[in-house]
């Protein structure tokens, strides 16, 4: 017959070995109450947290998420250069095949907030040609088309977009790409004074530019009829050519700036009124 | 039953040895933490885990981590009021004196000389007595003696900048803008040349001359509204260049203060304020 006594004692050990056998190793409760504040975006104290996490925790279990979650911590908080330092940390210690292809569109979609646009379409090649990532062909796609929006080439970008069936991106970037204006159209018109001022839009500097090379294209021709040769030389070389050359560059001028106006707004648009994914 | 009870008690030991106990937030761990985010360079996150400890631990160093990490933050008024936390006795006073004057002066160079007679130890006297010289630097007025402002400096290399400092300070190579006035008044152009502006001044110089020719051929050929369109246009070009003359002089002279103010602020950042180097984190 079994003692109470020994039955209690034996019921307080089964308890003991439950309660710290399955009680939360105390990294996981950090990483768990981290990563709570990074959800509830109060990114400086989830950076302060993930930092110390890693601090202590030598077997680098944790590693790959505090690096990944620090880079989106600090992605948004503006600093992307110490994002791309975590994200590229998170991409050395990545486990699965997966967990890398998630840091590497990361730092693509650093380089794409950056305008290094060129490092983040290397690295969209540099996936595209790897094997394992045969399956992720329609995301790669995608951040290719957010690239080359951001290099200011829309017209590929709604090629890239309308191959994935991206309709909504892909008509964007198309009546972006159909609303700019051509810099070599509008300086090869001006060379008629004033024609390319017209095909920006700009009609008060058009007539402006029109009104100078008359007066001077005048001044010079007269010059010459009435043989006045130095006259004409002077006026029609450094004034006439002057203001001639001068409104083939503002011409060019405008569309640079008109265009700069144009993307603008586009990307305004897609910051503000855009709900798929975005860098 | 015995063994029973003994393998029992073994197992969570066994299942996780060292993770139950450990404890994030204990005071040794934070100071840990914190000094490797001090040695990070990561001030801000360092100064608020040196805070949460800061009662518990009453340690020196730390308390001269916190002003230190303040002053790295540039917040000058907080750094000073943590020296109140370091006492007399402590080894860090004589460095925490040093940084309340480091931080008074980078708040405002002229303020830290209300602090001349301050007791301190002699090598930290040295380093105030060049902190004090080359605040004077930031005054509107100098006339002080080269070898004075020169007397705390032993380094040959410091002694050469400051010297050189001393040379810009007291004799700027600054152009009057009322000679370049005046010289373009004469000779459209030449006042821009005087500055160093020789491509600008020659264009004045030509377009000026050329508007005056034209106007002066159209009025001799009876073609007086030629002429005057040119007359105009040429006094727009003379008076341009007369202006433009000037503001180049005080364009030039404004660099030259700039330029100086930054070699200066060079020069402080290179020996960072003649602070002592520490050995916090090797």
């Amino acid at each position: 017959m079994i003692s109470v006594t020994k039955i209690f004692v034996t019921f307080i050990f089964i308890s003991l070995v439950a309660v710290t056998s399955f009680a939360q190793d105390p990294f996981e409760e950090q990483f768990n109450f981290t990563k709570k504040l990074y959800e509830e975006e109060n990114y400086f104290d989830a950076v302060t947290e993930f930092k110390r996490l890693l601090f202590f925790d030598e077997s680098n279990n944790y590693s790959f998420e505090c690096n990944y979650l620090m880079g989106l911590s600090y992605k948004y908080g503006g600093k992307f250069s110490d994002a791309l330092l975590h994200f590229s940390i998170a991409d050395i210690q990545a486990r699965t095949k997966e967990e890398k292809f998630d840091c590497r569109i990361e730092i693509i979609k650093i380089n794409i907030l950056r305008r290094t646009t060129y490092k983040a379409l290397a690295l969209i090649d540099s996936l595209v040609n790897n094997p394992k990532y045969k399956n992720k062909s329609d995301e790669i796609k995608y951040w290719r088309g957010w690239a080359y929006i951001f290099s200011d080439e829309w017209e590929r970008a709604a090629t890239t977009f309308s191959e994935i069936q991206e309709h909504q991106l892909a008509v964007l970037c198309d009546s972006v790409d159909n609303d700019l204006y051509n810099p070599e159209l509008a300086k090869y018109l001006s060379i008629v004074p004033g024609a390319g001022q017209f095909y920006t839009g700009e009609y008060v500097s058009g007539l402006i530019s029109i009104g100078w090379n008359v007066l001077w294209g005048y001044l010079t021709i007269n010059a010459f009829i009435e043989d006045r040769l130095l006259d004409g030389v002077l006026v029609g070389s450094l004034l006439w050519w002057r203001f001639y050359s001068g409104n083939i560059q503002n011409a060019e001028k405008f569309a640079i700036e008109k265009n700069l106006k144009i993307t603008n707004s586009a990307l305004r648009y897609l910051q503000n009124c855009y709900n798929g994914n975005k860098p | 039953m015995r063994k029973l009870l003994a393998t029992l008690f073994l197992i969570p030991i066994i299942v996780s040895p060292q993770s139950t106990s450990f404890d994030f937030r204990s005071p040794q761990n934070i100071k840990l933490f914190a000094d490797n985010l001090f040695c990070e360079g990561d001030y801000l996150r360092a100064v608020e885990e040196y805070q949460s400890i800061q009662n518990i631990l009453r340690n020196d160093t730390i308390n001269f981590k916190i002003m230190f990490s303040y002053s790295n933050l540039g917040l000058y008024q907080i750094s000073n009021n943590s020296l109140q936390s370091i006492p007399g006795t402590s080894k860090f006073k004589c460095s925490a004196d040093y940084l309340y004057l480091v931080n008074k002066f980078r708040e405002d160079p002229k303020g830290l000389r209300v602090f001349h007679d301050m007791p301190l130890p002699p090598e930290i006297v040295e380093r105030r007595q060049k902190l004090i010289n080359i605040s004077y630097f930031y005054d509107a007025e100098f006339n002080f003696d080269k070898n004075y402002i020169l007397s705390p400096f032993n380094d040959e290399i410091d002694r050469q900048t400051v010297s050189l400092l001393y040379d810009l300070k007291t004799d700027p190579p600054y152009k009057s803008p009322a000679l370049a006035g005046i010289l373009s008044t004469v000779i459209p152009g030449s006042g821009k040349m005087y500055v160093g502006e020789w491509g600008d001044g020659i264009t004045s110089l030509l377009l000026t001359g050329l508007f005056a020719f034209l106007a002066y051929d159209n009025f001799k050929a009876d073609h007086s509204t030629r002429a005057w369109i040119f007359t105009g246009i040429g006094a727009f070009f003379y008076a341009g260049n007369i202006y433009g003359s000037v503001a180049a002089a005080q364009i030039f002279n404004a660099r030259v203060d700039f330029e100086f103010s930054n070699g200066l602020k060079l020069f402080l950042d290179q020996e960072n304020y003649f602070l002592p180097d520490y050995d916090f984190c090797n």
